[in-house]
């Protein structure tokens, strides 16, 4: 039910078109998040389940009832309680170190991950960047991929018409465009990919360190484009292991070690006590 | 609604399925249409040879079984993948993931109709006179089509959390084969059995099929209804299946 509901809101036409709604796991919804806001997210906690015995089949059901079941798991919490709200206009970073959580706070956000417990409100348009290229299908050619990944991405096919040429030329790859997917290298690939997803004209960016691609001067075209979009006015939240890219780009940050959050606030701050994190990891 | 919200993804699936399934072997489309009939002539030799049936125009009888049972078998077989076997569109973006199975049994539908539509001028080829009965056949066929989508559901759903459904399912669609009158006429199932026997719902959607393309008859009322209520369940209990299944997806893949 949740899901549906925010599909239809990622699925809003642009940005002059965007509505409220939540996702979560039932829990209370609360009306009162301000305006101003493009992502709340109260007391958001995610449960993964690690089997001590991984069963994939019903064969391997059928064995384990007779060899006297052993349906035990451990619970690993990827998110504990976790709070935060991003501004509208706002970027924000999420840093911290392996397995802290960065990727599961991104795919709840995206709506991939079903949460256990807490809510998420999400006001606008979410445009899903956790990697670039999803749906690609290589027998198919660069043109039909276009029109593929802009339908994945919600967008109908006028709206690909109209933007097909520009998506092209920013991925230099006009000459190519009846040439087979799987005959492309993975710099056009990921080129292709990165122009359709920009056209999709989105009010939230997730980008999940997907900016290092391609080469050197598609990667400034990238970064020029990733500016341009945070200087129109839209919200970006930006997971990286990049601190010096964060420091750039970000204007507020979050912290987060073993699902929980551990400070949030101004990028230098934030920057810092992870720096600060690290050091007493390795002195112990 | 999802459905219209992401028609131009629902589309493009479909027919890029179509174009990968058609565009692998070098007869192309031309091998889904020669394989039922090929199939037919197969059955035909052992079925007129070996079993004797008295059934009107059993050639015709016996390619309308082969070609509806067709959808079933190719629909719910490629449906039960369509979520394990598209993980990047699963994990990585939020679609409503019931666009993945919705088409991959479009694509089967379409097929289905292609094949149909070779039946007509063999229909004609035998000397079937068409009457008013055959304006049922989009009815019969659509009600078909809730159907397999419903179980298509089903199947993905399941097919995510065990991986060896596929070795289930192809048994249980081998038994489906013979406890449905593709290859006989129900006249020669026993009398006692024959009450559990109209309970499956292929038995109907045959029956109607037939008798809407080869006899010339319009479908009972019993059998319209019947066959809507399987199809609308199949749909519900699938959509139900599917939702409480899906939250897990992500995590399973």
């Amino acid at each position: 039910m949740s899901l549906s509901k925010f599909a239809r809101l990622s699925n809003a036409n642009f940005w002059q078109n965007s509505g409220s709604g939540s996702i979560g796991g039932g829990l209370g919804v609360d009306d009162s998040a301000d305006a101003g806001k493009a992502i709340s997210v109260s007391c958001l906690s995610k449960r993964f389940r690690i089997p001590h015995e991984r069963k994939t089949t019903f064969y391997d059901h059928l064995v384990g009832i007779f060899k006297g079941g052993s349906y035990t798991y451990e619970e690993f919490w990827a998110l504990k309680e976790v709070s935060f709200s991003v501004k509208r206009g706002e970027t924000f970073g999420v840093i911290g170190p392996n397995g802290g959580g960065k990727s599961t706070i991104l795919k709840a956000l995206a709506g991939v991950l079903y949460p256990d417990g807490g809510s998420i409100r999400i006001e606008g348009k979410i445009a899903p960047f956790l990697e670039l290229g999803v749906g690609f299908q290589p027998d198919l050619t660069a043109k039909e991929n276009v029109y593929l990944y802009g339908a994945v991405m919600g967008l109908s096919r006028k709206e690909i018409d109209e933007r097909y040429e520009e998506i092209l030329n920013f991925a230099e790859l006009k000459r190519f465009e009846n040439m087979k997917l799987k005959n492309l290298s993975s710099g056009m690939y990921v080129k292709l990919a990165f122009s359709t997803a920009i056209q999709t004209d989105p009010d939230i960016l997730l980008v999940d360190e997907v900016l290092s691609v391609g080469d050197e001067s598609f990667q400034k075209k990238c970064a020029q484009k990733i500016d341009e979009i945070r200087r129109a006015g839209k919200t970006i939240v930006f997971v990286s292991h990049a601190l010096g890219t964060v420091k750039d780009l970000c204007e507020r940050c979050m912290l987060l070690s073993e699902g929980q959050v551990v400070s949030i606030g101004e990028t230098e701050q934030v920057v810092e006590e992870y720096n600060q994190m690290a050091v007493c990891a390795e002195k112990r | 609604m999802w459905i219209v919200e992401y028609r131009e993804l629902i589309r493009i699936l479909t027919i890029s399925d179509l174009k990968v399934k058609y565009q692998g072997s070098a007869l192309g489309f031309a091998w889904s249409l020669l394989n039922p009939l090929l199939m037919m002539l197969v059955l035909y030799a052992v079925f007129s040879n070996v079993f004797r049936f008295e059934q009107e125009n059993f050639a015709l009888y016996l390619l309308i079984g082969i070609v509806s049972w067709r959808f079933l078998q190719i629909g719910t077989t490629t449906a039960m993948t369509a979520i394990a076997g598209k993980p990047s569109l699963v994990t990585k973006v939020c679609i409503p993931r019931q666009v993945l199975v919705l088409s991959s049994v479009l694509s089967g539908f379409i097929s289905s109709i292609l094949e149909f539509s070779v039946l007509i001028p063999l229909l004609i080829f035998f000397g079937v006179k068409f009457s008013f009965s055959i304006a049922f056949f989009p009815l019969i066929h659509a009600t078909y089509f809730l159907l397999v989508y419903g179980i298509g559901l089903i199947l993905a759903a399941l097919y995510v959390y065990y991986r060896d459904l596929n070795q289930i399912w192809d048994v249980l669609l081998q038994a489906g084969f013979f406890l449905s009158p593709v290859v006989y006429p129900i006249s020669i199932v026993p009398e006692k059995y024959l009450g559990y026997y109209m309970l499956n719902p292929m038995t109907i959607i045959m029956e109607m099929y037939r008798e809407s393309l080869l006899y010339s008859k319009a479908p009972s009322g019993a059998e319209v209804a019947l066959s809507l209520a399987a199809g609308f369940g199949l749909l519900l209990a699938g959509t139900f299946v599917f939702k409480r299944l899906e939250r897990r997806f992500a995590e399973e893949i």
